[in-house]
């Protein structure tokens, strides 16, 4: 089980306690009076709630949850779904693992305000096939509720409502996590994004309107229902209010999750994460898990939400900070980012699938003392064909990371040319 | 219907269409309007991956791939922007990383959207030195295909169209990413009435056939539109032909007909012109002249006139609309009834393959011919057009005259037997089982001497003195008068008719 | 394909809209049985799926998680992303593959543990980590890990 957060807000507030993860538990820390107001509430109220409360997704695009909550037709003949993304695998975030495994209850409160907000009949839950224990910890607390009514045919207490929820385990494919590569794999089919549009809202899972939300999306939207809008943003920036569980990883001394309200400054998180290990230099922070580009030790002072990190060239991601200190070689970070995006490609698209393997390759020969003059050329030139130009987002998120090392670490790279060796002795192995 | 613009030049297009149908359905495609693609394919469902498609669209920041992406009324593409040829570039650079560059080996070379597209848009090759992804080369998929790996662009049309059009589903891509590759299940085959056409879509050289496989360069061919004969569906087809030898049939695209796909026995079917072709003319199994054939044809018809004996006539659904309409001609001038003939049947299904395995059994039953089991009965005299009714059909015939483009049974109870053209070597019409009229020409010479079936009888005719046969033997004037005397052929005569045919009235 | 996983994998039909989405939940069912899914199986649930064999191939050969090929006892994963690459992951892969005798994807000459690299596993505030059999492992070094994966059977 993963350990509770060493700083809490109100998300993460009783995860150190077990019993929070069970349905007593949950309730006796004040959990499901958010359902219960909202119940009280018409769903056109809620979606208002939930948008001006200006809630965005925590899955990595943050797109604000009551727009896309409004994107789902009003009427619908077809039974109308939610997705709740549950396939956490950005490298640098685990965030939705901790809020699964130890507050399953707040994903749940949510997915039912939700599924009463836009009128929907059924969730799935997809959850990443190595999330074993996450699934377990749902599947326990969705059984809770079922034991208790509160799922089902008029459940919680409310005629008229009707939601079901099940646990869909994925089986290994980080595109899975996007959205519309999600739905495909709910199908049971290949993980293979596709074309939008259509937009899930219109067609989603196996066809009907669907809404997919990320899991810590969800666990933010009970807090809303219960203690109201102003209050959430009373925490954050007035763009991007609310907290978030920042991840931090990497070269510090102690790596973990810390809840902290989305604009706090870079460098506070590494200091709350005890500070770059062993007192040595930072060189360098991926600040939202591995798609996003890598910003240099002179950036620390930057608000983590994602108008502050587009305006350094980076963005906020799923928050997961990733931290590199003075012995990182950056080409081997290369080689190691290139090869997860090489690893997990779908393959459908053309730049994606071949460019990924390129980048891979090209890495790992400057890293090993084999790279000639235009290879860093090439390098630079590599990214810019494969962006923006895809199915989905992946192939932009194998060449940006790329791009924000070239640009803010091209000595490491040219230093590897003349030496026809990697020159960083002590950084990690690759 | 919308209005678009393409490159400052507006069209008006159908609603609901994607860019690249749109174009595609002005018949602009490759054929004014340059937007290369590989994956897209206008038989098959939208793929959208391989990306080379991309155009710009007014108003919208990022370029979008043609073939996914609806028209709307005042859209504005352009296809020829530096961002345009830089995303093409862009893609063409990128398949060619793990692109053996095997041209001059490859069969597909002179005919290869790879080799076309990298010529047109820059990249010669990729600009990697790496190794390339390893690959496996000459993989037997089935009884008619074989596959190249390291050739494969995972375009994935050939998956597409094993799922969509046989149904069979043989194809699928395995892995993912980088690793992703075309298989088969394994233990199974690729193995469909249809197969050989993934070979046709492949826009590679990685799908080829056993039959085409290394057997001639490309750019030796010259193609020829003509329709096929295997059974009565017509499909179109190109008939690949070098120094007066057929090497292959590809389907021709006829949207009212075969779509852009021929059934694999159809495809080999052209095979048929060079074996068991009846060469020698013969008098009671003796061979003979052409000439002397002819004269004793003349011969045996103008005895049975004087004697007042009968005479009948045998069609053939293979023969085209103007053979049956001489023979008709010639029937009626010898008070004979209408022709018999007699149509093979076989497996059907719903997609080409018909029943009735002969191209032209519908004009037979247009022109007032009559199917019959039996055959023709008692008579003095038959003249057989062959490929139909055995030697029992003519138990009780005396003299048989014959003409025929291959060797059959028939030919030992041949009084006389003139060999003809087989289709492909001549000029005339066949009516599909839709009622389609559709033309074809001559692909090859004959290697022997030999005349249409409609000259023959047309000869024969002249040779009995008979009003009619009087002018030279002419195709197209026959056409024009079959258009006269029935009316469903009303407008429709060999020089009325374009490559994609005509329906009858 | 045991009688008693074929009616598992049929009572997940009604869970979907429709029955295809039961598809990767059956795959693990048909995977318990033997660790691995063969061409028998596989084209046992393609029939149960009304699919052509070679789709189900495709589902598959897609996920990590999924196994064509027989496998070891036991799994043992190290997770080789950034964040574990960052504390040492790669040198522990290297270190436990020298003391099981196999590199990534092999399995031990006794059937007993296969050994891979897996992507980010979720547990970059604990790493490394390895996935054994599905339970995580986290916080490791070369000894602890070493331990783990001796007390396999």
């Amino acid at each position: 089980m993963i350990e509770a957060p060493a700083t809490t807000s109100y998300l993460s507030e009783h995860y150190a306690d077990e019993a929070y993860a069970t349905l007593s538990g949950y309730e006796a820390k004040g959990g499901y009076q958010g359902l219960e107001k909202a119940l009280g509430m018409e769903p056109a109220a809620i979606r208002e709630a939930v948008k001006s409360s200006g809630l965005r997704g925590r899955g990595g695009a943050g797109f604000v949850a009551g727009v896309k909550w409004g994107f789902m037709p009003e009427q619908s003949d077809a039974m109308k779904l939610i997705v709740c993304n549950g396939d956490e695998s950005e490298p640098g975030s685990f965030k939705d693992r901790l809020i699964m495994e130890r507050g399953p209850h707040q994903v749940l409160e949510g997915i039912l305000i939700g599924a009463w907000a836009m009128g929907a009949e059924r969730t799935y839950i997809y959850v990443r096939g190595e999330y074993a224990l996450s699934a377990d910890r749902l599947e326990r607390a969705i059984q809770e509720l079922r034991d208790k009514g509160k799922l089902g045919r008029d459940c919680s207490g409310k005629s008229g409502f009707s939601h079901d929820i099940i646990v869909h385990r994925g089986a290994g494919a980080y595109i899975c996590g996007e959205e519309t590569g999600l739905l495909e794999s709910l199908e049971g089919k290949k993980g293979q994004p596709r074309s939008k549009p259509p937009f899930p809202a219109q067609y989603g899972a196996f066809g009907l309107p669907t809404t997919v939300n990320n899991v810590e999306t969800f666990a933010h939207v009970p807090f809303i229902l219960d203690r109201g809008v102003d209050w959430f943003r009373g925490f954050g920036t007035e763009k991007s209010p609310g907290t978030t569980l920042f991840g931090v990883s990497g070269h510090v001394e102690r790596p973990g999750l810390f809840e902290k309200p989305l604009g706090t400054p870079l460098g506070e998180l590494i200091e709350l994460a005890g500070g770059v290990r062993g007192g040595r230099a930072l060189k360098g922070v991926g600040p939202g898990g591995l798609s996003m580009p890598i910003l240099p030790s002179s950036d620390l002072d930057v608000g983590m939400d994602e108008e502050s990190l587009s305006a350094r060239g980076s963005h906020l991601g799923t928050g997961g900070i990733m931290v590199m200190d003075e012995t990182t070689c950056m080409v081997r970070v290369a080689c190691v980012i290139s090869y997860f995006f090489r690893e997990e490609s779908c393959g459908q698209c053309t730049q994606c699938r071949e460019g990924t393997g390129w980048l891979h390759k090209l890495s790992r020969r400057i890293e090993g003392g084999r790279g000639q003059p235009g290879d860093l050329e090439v390098l630079g030139r590599l990214p810019k064909m494969m962006e923006a130009q895809t199915i989905c987002a992946f192939s932009d998120a194998a060449a940006w990371p790329i791009q924000g090392l070239l640009r803010h670490f091209r000595d490491d790279f040219e230093s590897h040319l003349p030496e026809k060796s990697c020159p960083f002795g002590e950084g990690f192995e690759l | 219907m919308p209005t678009i613009q393409i490159d400052g030049k507006e069209y008006e297009v159908e609603q609901g269409r994607t860019v690249l149908q749109a174009i595609d359905d002005l018949g602009l495609l490759m054929n004014g309007v340059e937007i290369p693609h590989y994956c897209w394919h206008p038989k098959l469902s939208i793929d959208g991956s391989c990306r080379l498609c991309q155009v710009e669209i007014e108003g919208v920041s990022k370029l979008q791939i043609a073939c996914n992406t609806l028209v709307r009324d005042g859209m504005e593409i352009r296809t020829t922007t530096e961002a345009v040829r830089d995303a093409r570039e862009g893609v063409m650079e990128l398949l060619l990383v793990n692109h053996p560059l095997d041209c001059p080996i490859c069969d597909q070379a002179g005919e290869c959207k790879l080799q076309d597209y990298a010529f047109e848009y820059g990249a010669k090759h990729a600009r990697t030195r790496e190794p390339r992804r390893p690959a496996k080369k000459a993989i037997e998929l089935g009884p008619t295909i074989v596959f190249d790996q390291e050739r494969c662009i995972l375009c994935r049309r050939c998956v597409r169209f094993c799922r969509e059009v046989p149904r069979t589903g043989e194809l699928g891509v395995f892995s993912r990413g980088e690793e992703s590759r075309l298989e088969v299940f394994p233990g199974m085959k690729l193995d469909n009435p249809y197969s050989m056409n993934v070979a046709d879509i492949c826009p590679v050289g990685a799908l080829t056939t056993k039959d085409f496989r290394f057997k001639v360069r490309v750019w030796f061919l010259d193609d020829v539109p003509s329709v096929c004969n295997g059974c009565s569906k017509g499909c179109n087809v190109w008939g690949s032909r070098s120094n007066n030898r057929l090497y292959r049939y590809l389907p021709r695209r006829n949207d009212a007909v075969n779509q852009t796909w021929i059934c694999d026995t159809g495809r080999l079917s052209y095979k048929q012109f060079s074996e068991g072709r009846l060469s020698l003319p013969r008098i009671r199994g003796r061979e003979t002249g052409y000439t002397e054939a002819l004269a004793a044809a003349v011969r045996i018809l103008s005895e049975a006139r004087e004697a007042g004996a009968a005479v009948v006539g045998v069609a053939s659904p293979f023969a085209a609309n103007e053979d049956l309409f001489a023979l008709r001609g010639l029937l009626s001038d010898l008070a004979a009834p209408d022709a018999v003939y007699t149509v093979p049947r076989g497996d059907s299904d719903d997609l080409l393959i018909q029943a009735e395995k002969a191209p032209n059994a519908a004009g037979a039953r247009e022109l007032g011919m009559r199917e019959s089991a039996e055959g023709p009965g008692k008579a003095a005299v038959a003249i057989v057009l062959g490929h139909g009714f055995g030697p029992e059909a003519f138990e009780e015939v005396d003299a048989l005259i014959l003409i025929d483009t291959h060797e059959s049974p028939l030919l030992q109870a041949a009084e006389v037997a003139v060999p003809s053209r087989s289709f492909a070597e001549k000029l005339g019409t066949f009516t599909n089982s839709a009622r389609r009229v559709q033309r074809f020409q001559p692909m090859l010479e004959p290697r022997f001497e030999a005349w249409s079936e409609g000259e023959i009888v047309w000869r024969i005719g002249a040779g009995l003195g008979l009003d009619r046969f009087r002018s030279a033997y002419d195709p197209a004037a026959i056409s024009r008068q079959i258009a006269e005397e029935f009316p469903a052929f009303a407008g429709i005569s060999l020089e009325s008719l374009d490559d994609a045919g005509r329906e009858l009235g | 394909m045991r009688a008693e996983t074929r009616e598992r994998i049929e009572k997940l039909f009604d869970r979907y809209p429709e029955k295809r989405g039961a598809l990767l939940p059956a795959l693990y069912l048909a995977q318990a049985e033997r660790g691995f899914v063969d061409r028998e199986a596989a084209r046992e649930v393609a029939e149960l799926f009304d699919l052509a064999p070679v789709e189900v191939m495709e589902v598959l050969t897609f996920y990590n998680m999924f196994h064509t090929e027989p496998q070891g006892r036991h799994h043992v994963y190290v997770c080789t992303s950034l964040p574990c690459s960052l504390r040492g992951s790669r040198t522990l892969l290297r270190e436990l593959g020298e003391h099981l005798g196999v590199g990534p994807g092999e399995t031990t000459a006794d059937g007993r543990i296969s050994l891979d690299r897996e992507e980010c596993l979720g547990s970059c505030g604990t790493a490394p980590v390895l996935r054994v059999d599905g339970r995580y492992c986290e916080n490791l070094d070369l000894d602890s890990a070493r331990r783990i994966v001796d007390e396999l059977e």
